[in-house]
C-alpha cells in the first residue's frame, strides 16, 4: 500500500508552550489508522497542526506525495485534507443544509455539488429530514452526523476525526464508528481517527498509535496492540 | 404645555436623522461583530465620506446622491489598505492594541484631511425644495439622504445574506474555527468584512453630508463616534439590523427629548440633548448590558 499522509518530527505548542516533541505517524491510502491517548496527550494539537490551523514549529508533513508543512488549512481541503473538529465546530445559526454547503466552501461553483449532497443524505438521512432547520437546535449525535457530512462536502482523501464520539450515548457512538467502516470499504475512503476508546476503535482500525505528552509511545498493528492491552491501558492510565 | 405641532416635527426629523444614525452605526457593528473589534477612528471615516461629497459637489458638480459611489470606493480601499497594513497584525492581539490603532487611524485621517483641506467649517447647497411628511416641511434632500441609507442598508444586506461571501462571513462569525476546516480562509474574509465596514460608514459621510449640509470639517466625527458607540450598545454590539434599528430610535430619542428640555425654562436644550445621549449610554449599561436586541 502507498502512503497518503507521512508526518515526521512534529513538534508544535501554544505561544511558548510547547505540546508536541516530535511525533512521527504515517496513514497507508485506504487505511483507518487510529490515535489513542490520555487526555491533554496532545492529540487534538496534532490533528490541528497536520490541518494547519496552528503552525507546526518543526518537522514535516507530506500529503500525497507534496510538502504541505506549512500550507494553511484553505489551502489544504482543496488537496482532500480534511478534519471534523474536537467539538464539532458546527455553525449554529446556519440550517443544516447550508452548513453543508459551507463544507462544499473550497468547492461551490467549480463542480457540481449534488452527488456528494445525496451521498452525504443518503448516510445520513436524519440530515435530509432537517434540512432546513438550524444547526444548534440538533441533538448531539445529529450534530456529529452534521460534523461528518460537512467534512465529505470536500470530498475529502484523508478524512481526520478528532474523537467523533465524545459527549454520544453508546448507541450512536456505534453507528458513528459504523459508518466510518462502510465509508472506508465502500467510498475507499482513508480515516485518521483520534479516540479515547481503545477497544471499540481497535476493532475498526488497521494500526494505532498510542501518544502521551506530544511524543509517540506505542504503534502497531490493531491486533498487536490488542495482544498488549495491559500495556495500552497503562499508557491511557486505565 | 407641549405644543402639538412641535412633537410631530421632531418625530419626522428624529425619524430622518435616526435612519441616519443607523447606516452610520451599522458599519461600526459589522466590524464588532465579524472582527470582535471597536473601531475608535470610526467618527473619522465618517468625515472622510462628508469631504468627498463636498468636493465632488463643489469643485466637479457631481450631484450629491452619486458621490455615494465614490464614497464606497474610497472606504473599500482605505479598508483594504488599513487591514493590511495594520489591523490584521492586531486581529488576535489583546483589544487595547487595537483600541488605540484604531485611534490612532482616526487621528491619522483627521490630521491628513486638515493638511489638504484646513480646519475651516464647510458646507455647501443643494437645495430641491421642500416636501410634506404629516403636515411637517422638510427639505427633500433630506429625503433622499434618508432613502440612500435604507438602499444602502438593503444592498449591504444582499450581500451577507444572500451571496456566498456572506455565507462565509456569517459562518466565521458563529464558528471561527469551522470556517477554518471547512476551507474558508478567514484573514481574506476578515479583510473583506473590514472594507464593507469601512466602506458603509464612509458612505454614511457622504449620507450626512447631504443631509446637514453644513459643519464638514476635520473632527466633525468625533461626535458620531460618540454617537455610533451609544447606538452600538443600545443594538448590542455586532448585530447590523439592530444597530439600524437603535439609530432611528436614538434619532427619536433625542429630538423628542429636545422637546421635553424646551419646556424647562432657564436652561439651554440643544446642550442638554448632546449629553442626554450619555445619559442613556450610562443607563443602557447599567441596565441591559448586552443590549436592547441581543438574545
Ligand atoms: N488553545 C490552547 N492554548 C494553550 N494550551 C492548549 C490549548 N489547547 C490545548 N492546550 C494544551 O496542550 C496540551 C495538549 O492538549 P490537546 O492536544 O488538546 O490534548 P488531547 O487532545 O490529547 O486531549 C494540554 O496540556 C493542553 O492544556
Ligand atoms: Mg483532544
Amino acid at each position: 500500500m502507498e502512503e497518503l499522509l507521512r508526518v515526521e518530527g512534529l513538534e508544535s505548542g501554544y505561544g511558548e508552550m510547547q505540546v508536541l516533541w516530535g511525533v512521527s505517524l504515517k496513514v497507508q491510502r485506504g487505511s483507518l489508522v487510529v490515535i489513542l491517548g490520555p487526555n491533554g496527550a496532545g492529540k487534538t494539537t496534532t490533528l490541528r497542526s497536520i490541518m494547519g490551523i496552528i503552525r507546526p514549529w518543526r518537522g514535516s508533513i507530506t500529503f500525497d506525495g507534496e510538502d504541505v508543512t506549512k500550507l494553511p488549512p484553505h489551502k489544504k481541503v482543496p488537496r482532500g485534507l480534511v478534519l471534523v473538529p474536537e467539538g464539532r465546530h458546527l455553525f449554529p445559526d446556519l440550517t443544516v443544509e447550508e452548513n453543508l454547503l459551507m463544507g462544499a466552501y473550497t468547492r461551490v461553483g467549480k463542480e457540481d455539488l449534488s452527488d456528494t449532497l445525496e451521498l452525504v443524505y443518503s448516510l445520513f438521512p436524519r440530515l435530509k429530514e432537517r434540512r432546513s432547520q438550524k444547526a444548534g437546535t440538533m441533538s448531539g449525535g445529529e450534530q456529529q452526523m452534521l460534523a461528518i457530512g460537512r467534512a465529505l462536502m470536500a470530498k475529502p482523501k484523508l478524512l481526520m476525526l478528532d474523537e467523533p464520539s465524545q459527549g454520544l450515548a453508546p448507541k450512536i457512538v456505534g453507528d458513528i464508528l459504523e459508518t466510518l467502516v462502510r465509508l472506508r470499504e465502500e467510498q475507499g475512503l482513508t480515516i485518521l481517527l483520534v479516540e479515547q476508546n481503545i477497544a471499540q476503535s481497535l476493532k475498526i482500525a488497521d494500526y494505532a498509535y498510542v501518544l502521551e505528552q506530544g511524543r509517540v509511545v506505542l504503534e502497531g498493528t490493531s491486533s498487536e496492540l490488542l495482544e498488549k492491552e495491559d500495556l495500552v491501558k497503562a499508557y491511557l492510565g486505565i | 404645555m407641549v405644543d402639538v405641532g412641535l412633537v410631530v416635527a421632531n418625530l419626522v426629523y428624529g425619524l430622518l436623522i435616526g435612519i441616519i444614525y443607523g447606516i452610520a452605526t451599522v458599519g461600526l457593528n459589522m466590524i464588532f461583530g465579524v472582527l470582535k473589534i471597536v473601531n475608535v477612528g470610526h467618527g473619522a471615516f465618517i468625515m472622510v465620506g462628508a469631504y468627498v461629497t463636498l468636493l465632488l459637489f463643489t469643485l466637479a458638480g457631481v450631484t450629491p446622491p452619486l458621490t455615494i459611489v465614490a464614497s464606497m470606493a474610497v472606504g473599500i480601499g482605505l479598508g483594504l489598505l488599513f487591514y493590511y497594513l495594520v489591523i490584521k497584525y492586531l486581529v488576535d492581539a489583546p483589544e487595547l492594541a487595537t483600541l488605540l490603532a484604531t485611534f490612532a487611524i482616526g487621528v491619522l485621517l483627521q490630521e491628513i484631511v486638515k493638511a489638504f483641506m484646513g480646519a475651516d467649517s464647510r458646507g455647501f447647497t443643494w437645495n430641491l425644495g421642500n416636501i410634506e411628511i404629516a403636515g411637517v416641511s422638510v427639505a427633500l434632500s433630506k429625503v433622499i439622504a434618508a432613502i440612500l441609507s435604507i438602499a444602502l442598508l438593503g444592498f449591504l444586506y444582499l450581500v451577507i445574506y444572500r451571496t456566498k461571501l456572506g455565507l462565509a462571513i456569517r459562518a466565521v462569525v458563529q464558528d471561527k474555527e469551522g470556517a477554518m476546516v471547512v476551507g474558508v480562509d478567514v484573514d481574506r474574509i476578515y479583510a473583506i468584512s473590514f472594507a464593507l465596514g469601512i466602506m458603509v460608514t464612509v458612505a454614511s459621510g457622504s449620507i450626512l453630508a447631504m443631509y446637514l449640509q453644513s459643519g464638514i470639517h476635520p473632527y466633525m466625527g468625533e461626535i458620531y463616534t460618540l454617537k455610533g458607540f451609544v447606538i452600538a450598545v443600545m443594538a448590542g454590539l455586532g448585530s447590523i439590523p439592530g444597530a439600524f434599528i437603535a439609530g432611528i430610535l436614538f434619532g427619536l430619542f433625542e429630538n423628542l427629548s429636545y422637546v421635553a428640555l424646551q419646556s424647562i425654562e432657564g436652561i439651554q436644550p440643544l446642550v442638554l440633548t448632546r449629553s442626554i445621549a450619555f445619559l442613556l449610554l450610562l443607563i443602557i449599561l447599567l441596565v441591559k448590558p448586552s443590549g436592547l436586541f441581543q438574545r
